[in-house]
């Protein structure tokens, strides 16, 4: 049976036993039949004229309306069998696409992998995961031995692979600044003259920008329209937004970022996060912000990186383990 | 998840009212209704949000290029009646600050 | 054997005659039922594409006879826009008739020969041959 031969002798016997017999046998031969034809690539009207050769050898006195009824089928079947031909070679295709994209999104990692700084003034958490292969958000750890940690948290436009491209330029750009410290505002001010140059029109980036001293303990930072995210008050177990203004990368040139700073206590936390964890849907049902709060809340004994990941599972089980859009949360907790 | 919209002008005014989302999936026919509008000059493009209750940054892609469009040929945007959802959307952003956005009627804050 | 018979295309309903006259060349070159089912679909689909994107043209029907084997070419003559981008309607997928024809790429899995020649502004010429087997 595993020999099913594709010939037309075969779907003749086949078809000759089934009207003989009525028997189910030949019919699961026949969907056997069916299987092997679409492994070999056979097209439905292929079938049908192997039908029609074998009624014709079996009843030659087959009456001519029978004969012509077949004949019009068959050409009924004719753009079926290319639109199979053609479905069968655009899933080739997208089989590529799919191995190239995968390729693109392996480069990508590596290109904007950072790694995060092991302080024992500040402790740090962070995830980013992509809903699709190809990330459209990223964040990025600079640190200088001098007790100056930069952060950076961005979220482009979108996702999928023009969001991935868009990032590899900022992060581009931003390996081009000197290495010394760098306030957010002019770092948010030089990224926006990148952006704007070299994106199209209806592409923007957000960005949070922020920079910790490990001396003095204080947080400076900027806005360009990004997600604001929240400070933790570990005294008063209460959280506050940063709610900052600026515009997002890439709308006007001459745009200018007003830079923040405050004092960090002990125990305070500061989270960034980008839309993905805001925008987060149940069902047809968007999250409130207060759902997001609570449940960093009910992790917020835990080490920073703890947080992040539990926070992170609570809203991929709320999501059904659907991401509908890139989620990155980063906490930093001040410690001594 | 669908987007309709529907085009009406009145002299020198091309009313735009949305309904229903503007997402990845929308945006486009979104773009290609009201960019050409804003290509001419002396035009209003006035886009009424009372119907939209969803708008992701796709949406806020098409109105900043709507908005560059504007700048470049001299027409002028209007968004009115968001809602609080959309309006943060605009806050956040900072393109409230550079956009013509009135949202009384939902009391966008 | 050396004739050659063109239908012109102006109306929907010339893609009948041509249809028609296609697949009496077909049938009396001896082509069987299923391959004349696909050479009057290829038809179809080049004089849609007149019909459609050029306005008036004509198909034509040459009946090949060599030494070893005989066939039925089809040329498909336009004097309409032109392709400006063959490698793009030659890809599956890219239909611009709605998604609901076979296409270019549907035509040359038809027929066992493919080629066009095609100028912006000065039309547009399909030749595809189907040699019996």
């Amino acid at each position: 049976m595993s020999t099913l031969k594709l010939d037309l002798e075969n779907y003749k016997e086949l078809l000759q036993e089934y009207i003989r017999t009525k028997d189910e046998q030949a019919l699961y031969q026949a969907e056997q039949f069916s299987k092997q034809s679409m492994q070999h690539q056979i097209s439905p009207d292929e079938i049908i004229n192997v039908h029609i050769q074998s009624l014709q050898e079996i009843y030659p006195e087959m009456p001519e309306y029978i004969q012509s009824s077949m004949n019009f089928l068959l050409e009924t079947m004719i753009s079926y069998g290319l639109a199979y031909q053609e479905h069968q070679s655009l899933r080739e295709k997208q089989l590529e696409l799919k191995s190239e994209i995968s390729v693109a999104a392996n480069m990508q990692k590596t290109l904007l992998s950072t790694v995060k700084p092991e302080l024992d003034e500040v402790e740090i958490g962070a995830l980013s995961v992509p809903a699709k292969q190809m990330n459209g958000d990223y964040h990025h750890f600079v640190y200088d031995n001098q007790g100056n940690l930069g952060i950076a948290v961005a979220d482009v436009i979108g996702k999928g692979v023009p969001a991935a491209l868009c990032m590899s330029m900022i992060k581009y750009s931003m390996d081009t600044f000197p290495e010394m410290r760098m306030d957010p505002s002019v770092i948010l001010g030089s990224l926006n003259r990148v952006v704007e140059r070299n994106v199209d029109s209806s592409m923007f980036v957000t960005m949070f920008y922020g920079l910790y001293n490990s001396n003095d303990h204080t947080f400076s930072y900027s806005s360009a329209g990004h997600e604001p995210g929240f400070y933790y008050h570990k005294e008063t177990d209460e959280f506050e937004e940063i709610d900052v203004p600026g515009l997002v990368l890439g709308v006007s040139a001459d745009t200018a970022y007003t830079q923040y700073k405050r004092e960090v206590k002990r125990g305070d936390m500061i989270i960034l996060l980008t839309d993905g964890v805001t925008e987060c849907r149940q069902g047809e049902r968007f999250i409130e912000q207060d759902e997001v709060l609570d449940v960093i809340k009910s992790y917020s004994h835990l080490p920073p990186q703890d947080i992040v990941d539990q926070v992170y599972r609570h809203f991929e089980r709320l999501q059904d383990f659907h991401l509908r859009d890139d989620f990155t949360l980063i906490v930093l907790r001040r410690n001594v | 998840m669908n987007l309709t919209i529907d085009v009406s002008h009145k002299e020198d005014v091309a009313y735009l009212t949305l309904v229903g989302e503007v997402d990845a999936f929308t945006a486009p026919k979104l773009k290609d209704t009201i960019l050409p509008l804003t290509k001419e000059e002396g035009q209003v493009v006035e886009v009424d949000f009372e119907q939209v209750n969803y708008m992701d940054s796709t949406g806020l892609g098409v109105f900043i290029s709507a908005l560059k469009s504007t700048k470049e040929h001299n027409s002028e945007m209007k968004l009115i009646h968001m809602q609080d959802r959309v309006y943060r959307l605009f806050k956040i952003t900072g393109l409230t600050e550079i956009m013509n956005i009135d949202s009384t009627v939902q009391g966008g804050m | 054997m050396d004739f050659q018979s063109c239908v012109n295309i102006k109306k929907e309903w010339d893609i009948v005659g041509a249809r028609q006259l296609g697949r009496d060349i077909a049938r009396k070159i001896g082509f069987g039922t299923v391959d004349q089912a696909r050479i009057a679909t290829a038809i179809s689909e080049l004089a849609r594409n007149i019909y459609l994107y050029a306005g008036t043209g004509k198909v034509c029907f040459e009946a090949l006879e060599e030494i070893d084997h005989k066939g039925i070419a089809i040329i498909a003559m336009d004097n309409g826009p032109g392709i400006q981008e063959i490698s793009q309607v030659m890809e599956d997928g890219f239909s611009t008739s709605g998604g609901l024809g076979a296409g270019l790429p549907g035509v040359k899995r038809l027929m066992d020969e493919f080629d066009i020649h095609s100028e912006e502004g000065k039309g547009t010429e399909i030749r595809v041959v189907k040699w019996l087997r």
